[in-house]
């Protein structure tokens, strides 16, 4: 019990709030997270890969289930390849592909035979298409795909000497990764990684290359378990040099891939700080792409909720000095991601809120909270009540000489009983440091001015006990003139 | 019981007598059916009447009987089960729950409101998990078609998800909105349209539309609880339903749901009000989402203020719509929708005036029904009041647009106190009204003095004050124009830190004299303006006006102030009390000159509201009052305590004997402060009443603990020998108290100050034969219930013993109950539990009881306890260097700890009367870090070499350090 001497008072890491993502949401799932599964709708533009020999590359002769069923089944090659095209088609339209009712056809291991097929190109081309386009429905859908047994087949068209052929594996590949922990990890197990990584070279093509990246950033994705460590580990370095690339959707699949890596434990924080990947994303967060900068925010938001030395990490690569832009976003979603890491910082040392303070933060912070969205609002409201929790009293006397009180005070106003409760709980921590100082009256005078008092007033019939007991608290302690 | 008809009539008899006005009947029948609770079948039989009886009336008693019956025992308690046991059996709960819906909905609306009530608080016990059905069975009959059933089935769904907007979100709550979504938010929906559409195909059916409307009230109601928490997917998927509908049920008008009505809101009202309410929350909340829709209402809404009339029945919509725009004027994004210098100035002059008016409501509530105006007025419950949100509406526009609406609101400011100019009889409200603007609206920041960046000069309030203000309040004429009289002394109030302090003195006078206005306002405003400025803070943390300032008025003050509870319709005036309480507290000695005619006046009073106290504050300051009068007195004079003793005893006697519940305890807390000033021996008036307050009946009342103890703490500070020697056999009877204080978790830390005063205070051969039993009852409850908050106490009871009677003594008495207790107790309790103890007196107990267990108990040195030598120093050092471990146990969350536990009786409910910080240790011990030192010094004399060599093979290193630092500071060394 004696190791408490050191940090006496204060435990770090209660006050840090990590995002505990509620398990359960009633909103929509966000529109600016990343797509979990794609289907393959559009027509490559050159079908160069069809033999010549047929009726031309672009005409694909509409068939019916039943002679699907019986091309496919059958032992003619042309008629086998004509069937899987038509069944490729029919799950490559706009519109309510017919996904279940072909899994009922019970074509899939049929599918995952012709993968096998290694002199018809077009054949295995074709079948890899129908499986991604399968894996890309639900999870039922996918279950199909992996029950057929594709995984060993598709990993082993990575090695396929036809570059059309790879992607469409990697592509399937991504959409089974992307389905949950359980066939990610199947395909972790079936050894994905060393051939997903080979085909990353400075020659790939673009286009490729984002695939894989798509891929290799659902590998990382999902808790429940995490992905593996080694893992983790052979992927981190390909992705770090991915994200050096210039293309915007290779760069935002990266981050998203960090993204994952880092909304976890400090040990797994700590993997992608080493790979010195801090600088380059404060580098992205400045863009002025909302695609890129979701991901970057949130992936270097997850690094500060790790310990103080992760935090300083991120401070040390300049994320203090984007931070004000962030704030000031026009998309409400991006403030509240900003809002979030400050809040964050704000929960370190004394140190990082000094540095926070030094850095320009306050009046942006100020602003936010006066006329931000009312989610980043929220996050602003934590913000000051780590600062008060956290800081020195000077740090609180500049907290409060930034003119952060005024809007603070009118949050109290909110629709939100967690929101209040904080405020009281950092008017609270105020009047302590006030004390400190003996400034318990001029505080008290400071509250009345700005009709704070009015305000907590009115809690005390707040329907909520406990805002109803602080606000009460409050009151009692210092405005009851008793 | 049985559910027969013999017992439905006995209930039914019952049931009849609760509702008789007679006390002497009314009494025993609650009694007897608070008895009877418990039993099988009672609330079936309850059930059954409300449906079956013949008579009305019964039905309705029945029903609220039942709904309290279910508020008070549905809830099973946790962890207090010891004290309260489950009074329902499962298969009553299985049911009830069996049969309440289709009841409530069969039955008639009196009743179905108590059966929803009861509902929702069963729903919030057993809902979703205990009661999967509810749901489903509820939903099921928006298909009836019957609306009076859709009704009891919408009211009942509003009262059980309300909670949801003002809970705290957690994985629980959202996961049963999104159970309670899942299942209703689609059929909420299609009813809505089809309620709408059954109103345009009824339109000209007056009591069709009447039940229509309530529903689309009560499913208002419901979309703003279920979108409360966050927007939930299926409200955002049909925004578009309902809000065009909300939109077109703004705009809507129908001559049928008119109301003659001039203060009750209609159905139409209603409805609008709870749609602006909506608007807010999405606004709010979810602006992003909502953005398309934002402009369309604040047009709706706009045109709904300027056609809306001043009666009081559009109070509640005209507050909503008017905080509907100030929520969103303020936002960035919306600001073009206000720029326009035209619609700033007609939202100011046809939005914000009219309703900052002085109406005829405000005049009648002003003569007619003080209390209620000035309820509104002064304590800031006027959220819901047209002036309220028209001030916050200003306040919102002024974040973008200060500089027109300021100059918009000045101009109107002059143009009114001239108006006022020509003809004050008759224009007297457009003053109120100027005078309202400039209390609301000015900003009471002071800009040089604290930084704050604020501009909003209204007008220069000194200016105002001393031109507008002041001029009003020197009139001859105390009685007339009485509401700018309010208004003028509200000024004071409001301004009182922006107003220089020679105006404030200026102004004492002036408020005095109006203490004698005949309107209740008025006075009453001049009593609480005194109190305030009495309780303002100058330099130096005294108080702003000092007593000598105040020496020339001290006799017209007390004279008014008294006189002023003579007023009709003040006598129990609680400002006019609280101010008197004020002036005695800064006037001091000052006021002793008058305390025979204020004392006497103010035991007429005690007796007077003694017969039916009705006032719970006007009492306190009163009790308070005499707290003060005492406390002045006797500070000056001690004599002078038999004097208060002979006026107040009589009427206390009465109290007692009359059993007034609400003021007992503040009997016995002035008791105690009057026992305290005695400096002798206790008087023998004071030890007749003592074996009186050990009845255990007096101690069955909770309110009645805490002063008791503290009365029974100051007999035995005063009087523990005179108890010894004349009252010996009394001490069973005060350890009976501490026995039934200590079995309850509640109280448990009552009956450790009352122990910790019997061996502070009483002469230790008294209490000798009971100190076994003393210790066996504590490990009793240790054993039953070991709660954190009993474990401090404790701690601090067995250091002060140690202190009192020696380490040596308190080993023994533990290795008496058992051997190796002493031990155990050390290993168990003390070394691992230490660091909870909290407050600086009792933690100091802790550490000097600690020191002598470590160096002046011999079996510590030389028995298998050695040992534990090191790790209990170690605990001591850590009492000393680290922070108090305030971490409760989970399970402990829920036990009722108002009162945090220490050795003083924390409770303290007349601050006056308060006990002053005691110290039992404060002789014998200044430091206890430096008696620690000097102790092991002592005992490293005695043995040579022992401690040196314990400490430096097992104390921990930062540990040592801190206690080499004690040493140094002693200036001592071990041997």
């Amino acid at each position: 019990r004696m190791r408490k001497f050191k940090n006496k008072g204060k435990d770090a890491a209660a006050l840090r709030m990590q995002r505990v993502e509620m398990s359960v949401m009633l909103r929509k799932a966000k529109k600016d997270e990343q797509i979990l599964k794609r289907r393959n709708v559009s027509l490559p533009v050159k079908d160069e890969n069809v033999p010549p020999g047929q009726n031309g590359t672009h005409e694909i002769i509409q068939l019916s289930l039943e002679e699907i069923v019986e091309g496919i089944n059958g032992n003619n090659p042309k008629l086998q390849l004509l069937a899987t095209q038509a069944t490729r088609k029919m799950l490559s339209r706009q519109k309510d592909p017919p996904i279940t009712q072909i899994i009922q056809l019970g074509i899939i291991p049929r599918m995952v035979e012709f993968l096998g097929r290694a002199g018809n190109a077009a054949l295995q081309f074709e079948a890899a298409w129908v499986l991604t386009n399968v894996a890309s429905g639900t999870s039922e859908h996918a279950r199909a795909v992996v029950d057929g047994g594709a995984i060993p087949a598709l990993i082993s068209l990575l090695s396929s000497p036809h570059m059309h052929i790879s992607e469409q594996a990697v592509w399937a590949l991504g959409n089974l990764a992307g389905d949950g922990p359980l066939y990610r990890d199947v395909l972790i197990n079936h050894d994905v990684i060393p051939p997903l990584l080979a085909l990353v070279s400075p020659v790939t093509p673009v286009g490729f290359l984002r695939n894989i990246t798509w891929t290799l950033s659902n590998l990382c994705r999902n808790k429940n378990p995490y992905p593996p460590l080694d893992a983790v580990h052979k992927i981190l370095p390909v992705l770090i040099c991915l994200i050096q690339h210039e293309d915007k959707e290779i760069i935002t699949d990266c981050c998203w891939a960090l993204c994952y890596l880092t909304d976890s434990s400090n040990d797994r924080i700590q993997i992608v700080v080493d790979m010195g990947v801090l600088p380059r994303l404060v580098e992205l967060l400045a863009s002025m792409n909302v695609m890129v900068m979701t991901p970057a925010l949130r992936a270097t938001g997850n690094v500060v909720t790790g310990t103080d030395q992760q935090t300083q990490a991120a401070i040390d690569a300049g994320v203090l000095a984007v931070l004000p832009r962030l704030l000031r976003h026009s998309r409400p979603g991006i403030q509240k991601e900003a809002a979030w890491m400050l809040s964050n910082i704000a929960a370190g040392s004394s140190q990082q809120i000094q540095q926070l303070i030094t850095c320009g933060l306050l009046p942006p912070l100020v602003e936010l909270l006066d006329k931000g969205d009312f989610k980043a609002q929220k996050e602003g409201v934590w913000v000051v009540a780590n600062i008060t929790t956290g800081g020195t009293v000077d740090q609180v006397v500049e907290l409060v000489r930034s003119g952060v009180l005024k809007p603070l005070l009118n949050l109290l106003s909110a629709k939100d009983s967690k929101t209040i409760l904080i405020i009281l709980d950092t008017i609270s921590n105020l009047f302590l440091a006030a004390e400190k100082l003996g400034q318990t009256e001029k505080l008290c005078l400071l509250l009345e001015e700005l009709n704070g008092v009015e305000k907590i007033e009115d809690l005390q019939n707040h329907e909520n006990n406990i805002v109803y007991r602080a606000a009460l608290n409050i009151i009692e302690k210092y405005f009851s003139g008793e | 019981m049985e559910l027969s008809d013999a017992n439905l009539q006995t209930l039914t008899e019952y049931l009849k007598k609760t509702l008789d006005p007679d006390p002497a009947i009314r009494r025993p029948a609650e009694k007897f059916l608070e008895s009877v609770e418990g039993s099988q079948n009672y609330p079936l039989l309850l059930l059954t009447l409300l449906e079956k009886s013949q008579e009305n009336v019964i039905k309705v008693c029945a029903s609220v009987t039942f709904k309290n019956y279910i508020k008070r025992n549905w809830r099973i308690v946790g962890i207090l089960v010891e004290d309260e046991p489950n009074k329902i059996c499962e298969s009553d709960r299985i049911a009830i729950k069996a049969n309440i819906v289709p009841l409530m909905l069969s039955s008639p609306e009196q009743i179905q409101k108590q059966l929803s009530d009861a509902i929702s608080i069963i729903g919030r016990e057993d809902f979703p998990q205990k009661w999967p059905d509810l749901l489903t069975e509820m939903v099921n009959r928006f298909q009836s078609g019957d609306f009076h059933v859709i009704n009891g089935v919408l009211r009942t769904a509003h009262s059980l998800f309300k909670r949801y907007r003002h809970e705290f979100k957690s994985n629980e709550l959202w996961t049963e909105i999104k159970l309670v979504l899942d299942a209703f938010a689609l059929p909420l929906t299609n009813l809505f349209k089809a309620t709408i559409e059954l109103c345009s195909t009824h339109a000209n059916d007056a009591s069709a539309l009447k039940v229509l409307f309530s529903s689309l009230i009560l499913i208002a109601k419901l979309f703003y609880s279920l979108n409360f928490q966050d927007l939930p997917e299926f409200f955002e998927d049909n925004m578009e339903t309902w809000m065009t509908n909300f939109h077109s049920l703004l705009t809507l008008d129908n001559k049928l749901l008119q109301t003659d009505d001039e203060e009750e809101a209609g159905l139409l009202e209603l409805l609008k009000s709870q749609i602006c309410d909506n608007a807010a929350l999405y606004a709010q909340k979810y602006d992003e989402e909502f953005q398309p829709y934002l402009p369309r209402f604040v047009t709706a809404i706009w045109n709904l203020l300027v056609t809306t009339g001043q009666e009081v029945k559009y109070d509640l919509l005209v507050s909503n719509a008017i905080q509907f725009l100030a929520s969103v004027c303020e936002r960035p994004h919306y600001k073009h929708l206000f720029e326009d210098q035209n619609t700033l100035t007609s939202i100011c002059e046809k939005v914000i005036v009219p309703n900052m008016e002085f109406r005829a409501a405000d005049e009648e509530a002003f003569e007619d029904n003080s209390e209620e105006y000035i309820r509104r007025d002064l304590e800031g419950s006027d959220i819901d009041t047209r002036r309220r949100a028209a001030c916050d509406l200003v306040r919102g526009l002024c974040k973008f647009f200060e500089g027109p609406v300021t100059g918009i609101f000045s101009g109107y400011v002059n143009s009114m106190l001239q108006e006022y100019a020509k003809n004050p009889s008759v224009n007297w409200k457009h003053k109120d009204a100027a005078i309202y603007l400039v209390t609301s609206l000015a900003s009471k920041a002071q800009t040089q003095k604290h930084g704050i960046t604020q501009a909003n000069e209204l007008v220069n309030l000194t200016e105002f004050f001393v031109n507008h203000i002041q001029p009003d309040l020197k009139s001859a004429t105390v009685n007339e124009f009485p509401v700018l009289k309010a208004d003028g002394i509200k000024y004071i109030m409001i301004f009182r830190n922006q107003v220089p302090k020679e105006q404030l003195l200026v102004s004492i006078p002036l408020l005095i004299n109006h203490l004698q206005a005949e309107s209740i306002v008025v006075h009453t405003y001049a009593a609480h303006a005194l109190e305030r400025l009495f309780t303002m803070r100058g330099t130096n943390n005294t108080t702003l006006i000092t007593a000598a300032e105040m020496a020339p008025f001290v006799e017209v003050l007390l004279t008014n102030l008294f006189k002023a509870l003579t007023l009709p319709g003040s006598s129990e005036n609680e400002y006019i009390m609280k101010a008197i309480m004020r002036s005695f507290s800064l006037l001091q000695e000052s006021i002793i000159p008058y305390i025979p005619s204020v004392i006497t006046q103010l035991t007429q009073k005690l007796l007077a509201v003694s017969k039916n106290p009705s006032k719970p504050h006007f009492n306190h300051y009163m009790f308070e009052s005499i707290c003060l009068s005492i406390r002045i007195t006797c500070k000056a004079n001690p004599e002078a305590v038999g004097s208060f003793e002979e006026a107040l005893f009589l009427v206390f006697t009465e109290i007692l004997q009359n059993d007034v519940q609400e003021f007992i305890p503040y009997v016995f807390q002035v008791m105690s402060l009057l026992l305290e000033m005695h400096k002798n021996e206790i008087p023998s008036s004071y030890m007749a009443l003592f074996p009186h307050l050990l009845q255990p009946v007096l101690w069955e009342r909770t309110g009645n603990i805490p002063p008791l103890v503290r009365l029974l703490q100051a007999y035995l500070e005063r009087g523990a020998s005179t108890i010894a020697s004349a009252a010996a056999d009394k001490i069973p009877g005060l350890l009976g108290v501490f026995q039934k204080l200590i079995a309850s978790k509640a109280n448990d830390h009552q009956g450790f100050y009352l122990l910790n005063s019997i061996i502070e205070h009483m002469p230790p051969e008294s209490v000798d034969q009971y100190r076994k039993q003393i210790f066996i009852l504590l490990f009793q409850r240790l054993q039953n219930s070991k709660t954190t908050k009993f474990i401090k106490s404790f701690l601090v009871f067995i250091n002060l013993y140690c202190i009192r009677y020696g380490a040596l003594a308190l080993q023994e008495i533990f290795d008496s109950i058992q051997p190796k207790m002493f031990g155990m107790v050390l290993e168990k309790i003390i070394i691992p539990e230490i660091q909870k103890v909290s407050g600086q007196v009792e933690k100091k107990i802790c550490a000097v009881g600690i020191t002598k267990i470590l160096t002046e108990c011999p079996p510590m040195m030389d028995t298998e306890y050695t040992k534990l030598w090191i790790p209990l120093l170690q605990a001591l050092i850590g009492l000393f260097e680290l922070p108090e471990d305030d971490t409760i146990p989970d399970e402990e969350h829920f036990i009722d700890i108002e009162d945090t536990p220490g050795y003083q009786t924390a409770f303290s409910q007349l601050a006056f009367a308060g006990k002053k910080e005691h110290d039992p240790v404060g002789q014998m011990v200044n430091n206890p870090r430096i008696h620690l030192a000097q102790s092991l010094h002592k005992l490293s004399t005695a043995c040579p070499g022992r401690v040196l060599s314990m400490l430096s093979t097992s104390l921990n290193a930062e540990a040592l350090q801190y206690l080499q630092g004690y040493l140094q500071a002693a200036s001592v060394s071990l041997l």
